[in-house]
């Protein structure tokens, strides 16, 4: 009897519950039912399809399984709602033995259900985060977008501003105009400088500063951040000492402009706060991490020192150490919230130690990268830029400068800026009358303003490239002039083909020492600025002598190309295929210079065939042709 | 009386259940609770006239590495594809389920149910999506399972249209 009992018991107790198959939709339970199925007593025949309308749904696959010898057959997981309000999740098995037909309903353990839960929790969560991010950088850019056209709103006036108090002052005054002038010209400059660190500011913060990691010279970076407060150290009587310790590396790769501002903030601020003593830049290894590269600044000074409580302050937005600082001193404090964030930004930290009436020593470390040659060898002249900026500016003898900007304002403001500095200027008021001016006249530089009507001055630009490209001139150098503060500026006049770009608000000083840097090549001896030559092209000969000539101008890459790698025999080859065609197509000119340069290349007289190159680069893009009517 | 099994199918989270339970009991929770295999409630009501018993089987949701089950769309009436607005996706999802049902099930009464009206603010899907939809015949109704707006008349309508659908089907057999 108590085997029954256990037999009986047994669905229960594994918690499966079992029945037999009465009638279509009729099954009796055997043994007792798991407290989990709601029916009532164990001897019932009941209609479970009707309880359970997945069974209904399983029912017509089911006969397979209750046929004699059938397979048994499984339904599908189906959840139920249990009495109590929690969830079963359960699955049935249909089965036939000894000519009988039975039908288990099982649970499944919860933790099929928690583990599916958990997984849609974390991918609804992560979806939920990326949308937040992607809400994040939706305003980040509206920010920034918001923030570049600003910049341009206001340098472009304020180029104006201190543009002419500068020409203004270059002009013969009464003390009192001169007076006027100079503080019009400082409080610009304040006001520029403001305007800058609120916009550098905005765009550390919103992560929009991408760091370069071009090679440096450490000790070129440092030069160039004292050279910028020299002369505001002077006039205070302080004196700059600066030092590299033994050892420390100075070829480093990094982002020598993000490191100077840094130096330069640190001074200004050092500068700011003492009245007499001696300011220091010093630079070691950081003496808690060894790795090459990894370094430690420190800018001290024997000023007024900052008290303890106020030591991590200095670095928040706005802030000085005392609020009444800011009227004695001036400034905003933004420079110390920048510069942490640059060196963040480089992989550092930035701290200060201070004693009130002593001074302070402002330190921080960088992660810098260390180029692989350490040694002096071929790279004197990169040192003797301070030398050349020691001359104070002096142009090119003869330069001949290609200014392209529609703005009248503009336009006069460089013209005066230039003015005695003996260089010859041409005038464009769009990309496209530049383009065609560059066309015809050799220039050493263009100053390109990026906005213009007609065509722009990346479209311009691009079109100047171009038209070298084609008639293998070197390139021009094209500095851009915009009002458009961020990288991504600098990243576009890049890809359009500028050499380099300055941001207006332009000043004379800028201006003189950019175009300081690059040689007056059109004026050298023995490169005449290059006349127009008009070749008329016969009759029946239009349609070939333009695809001619570009060939020719194509080539002219190929022969310094070649010349470069020391093959003579395509040099050769060009030329005497030149010299064949030229003529006959209407340039005897080509003929000759091409039967030159075959002798050169048969002679592998470099020199010649170089000089010979420039000619002929020089002839075809001096070319132009006009047809008989 | 007549029985509609209407099936509802789309990815997880879009609100499925809760609609379920908008619609059977009046209810709604914020929190989510996925749903494992199939649960199927009933509900009666009246449509055009005629007493329907709604055999509601709310479908698990699709997920990247388990699709819907459309073995068990076999003698569904009709189906409702559920979006969530918030979540783009979604959208692509229930295109391609209704392009599976087409194939592998064949053509069915449907309707789109965009979810979650009451965040619309934050709906990441533009609206030339619904109008290429609705151009393409796909009848769209806006839902929200938290304010009840549009889910009664949701499973109305596609009952209505399962109900026109047999007595267009029984006078085609007269």
């Amino acid at each position: 009897m108590s085997d029954d009992r256990a037999i009986r018991d047994l669905p229960a107790a594994l918690d499966l519950a079992v029945f037999e198959r009465v009638s279509d939709r009729v099954f009796k339970p055997l043994g007792l039912l798991p407290p989990w199925l709601k029916l009532t007593g164990s001897a019932e025949e009941t209609d479970l399809a009707d309880q359970f309308p997945m069974l209904e749904f399983f029912l017509p696959e089911f006969e397979a399984a209750w046929e004699p010898c059938g397979p048994s057959i499984t339904s599908d997981v189906w959840t139920e709602t249990d009495p109590r309000g929690g969830e079963q999740y359960l699955q049935a098995v249909a089965a036939s033995a000894g000519g009988r037909r039975f039908l288990v309903l099982k649970t499944l353990p919860p933790e099929r259900g928690k583990y599916q839960q958990e997984s849609h929790d974390f991918q609804l969560a992560k979806l939920e985060v990326e949308r937040y991010k992607l809400a994040a950088e939706r305003a980040n850019q509206a920010k920034t977008d918001f923030l570049a056209t600003m910049s341009h709103e206001i340098r472009t006036p304020l180029n104006a501003i201190i543009g002419m108090a500068d020409v203004l002052s270059a002009t013969e005054l009464t003390q009192e105009q001169r007076r006027c002038v100079e503080v019009s010209q400082r409080n610009g400059v304040g006001l520029l400088t403001l305007i800058n660190d609120i916009l550098d500011l905005s765009k550390v913060e919103s992560g929009h500063v991408e760091l370069e990691a071009t090679e440096m010279d450490l000790r070129e970076v440092i030069d160039r951040a004292s050279d910028v407060v020299e002369q505001r150290v002077t006039g205070k009587g302080l004196t700059l000492g600066k030092a590299i310790a033994p050892g420390v590396p100075v070829y480093l790769i990094g982002d020598p402009n993000r490191l100077r501002q840094v130096i330069i903030n640190l001074l200004g601020n050092s500068i700011k706060f003492t009245e007499k003593g001696e300011l220091r830049v010093t630079v070691e290894t950081d003496p808690e991490d060894a790795r090459p590269g990894c370094l430690r600044f420190a800018v001290s000074d024997t000023g007024i020192g900052i008290p303890p409580d106020k030591l991590d302050s200095v670095f928040e937005s706005f802030t000085q150490a005392d609020s009444s600082t800011t009227r004695k001193y001036g400034g905003t404090g933004l420079g110390l919230t920048i510069s942490k964030q640059l060196v963040e930004l480089m992989g550092g930290r930035i701290w200060v130690e201070s004693t009130v009436g002593t001074g302070s020593t402002f330190f921080f470390t960088v992660k810098l990268s260390v180029q692989q040659d350490q040694s002096e060898r071929s790279r004197a002249p990169a040192r003797d830029e301070k030398s050349a900026s020691a001359e104070q500016n002096r142009l090119a003898p003869g330069m001949r400068i290609l200014l392209a900007d529609d703005s009248d304002d503009n336009r006069f403001l460089i013209l005066s800026y230039l003015n005695k500095t003996g260089a010859a200027v041409d005038i464009a008021e769009d990309g496209d009358v530049a383009v065609r001016l560059f066309r015809r006249n050799p220039y050493d530089v263009v100053l390109m303003d990026v906005e213009m009507p007609v065509m722009d001055g990346h479209a311009a630009t691009r079109e100047i490239r171009r038209f070298e490209r084609e008639t293998g001139a070197e390139p021009t150098t094209v500095l851009a002039l915009t009002a458009h503060a961020f990288l991504d500026a600098w990243e576009k006049a890049r890809e359009s083909g500028f050499t380099d770009l300055l941001t207006k608000p332009i000043r004379k000083t800028d201006l003189l020492e950019a175009l300081s840097k690059y040689p007056a090549r059109s004026a050298q001896p023995g490169a005449p600025a290059i006349p127009r030559v008009t070749v008329m092209v016969e009759a029946g000969m239009e349609d070939v002598v333009p695809g001619y000539l570009a060939k020719r101008r194509a080539e002219v890459a190929v022969y310094r190309q070649a010349l470069a790698d020391g093959n003579f025999e395509t040099i050769r080859m060009l030329a005497h295929k030149t010299k064949g065609t030229g003529a006959g197509y209407g340039f005897p000119v080509l003929t000759e210079l091409g039967a030159v340069l075959e002798k050169a290349a048969q002679r592998r007289d470099a020199g010649e065939i170089r000089t010979r190159t420039d000619e002929l680069a020089g002839y075809l893009a001096s070319v132009e042709l006009e047809y008989t009517k | 009386m007549s029985k509609c099994k209407i099936c509802l199918l789309g990815s997880f989270g879009v609100g499925k259940t809760s609609l379920v339970a908008r619609f059977v009991r009046s209810d709604f929770s914020d929190k989510y609770h996925t749903t494992v295999g199939v649960k199927i409630d009933k509900k009666t009501l009246a449509v055009d006239g005629e007493e329907a018993i709604a055999m509601v089987w709310d479908m698990a949701g699709e997920e990247d590495n388990a699709p819907v089950n459309l073995k068990q769309l076999r003698d569904a009436s009709g189906y409702l594809l559920v979006v969530d607005g918030t979540r783009s996706s979604t959208l692509d999802v229930a295109r391609s389920i209704q392009d599976r049902v087409e194939t592998e099930i064949g053509k069915q009464p449907f309707l789109l149910l965009v979810n979650k009206v009451d965040l619309r603010e934050s709906w990441e899907i533009p609206d030339s999506a619904w109008e290429d939809l609705a151009a393409r015949g796909w009848t769209i109704l806006e839902t929200s399972a938290k304010t009840g707006e549009h889910v009664e008349e949701a499973f109305r309508t596609l009952t209505s249209r399962i109900l026109q659908a047999r007595r267009d089907a029984e006078d085609a057999d007269e």
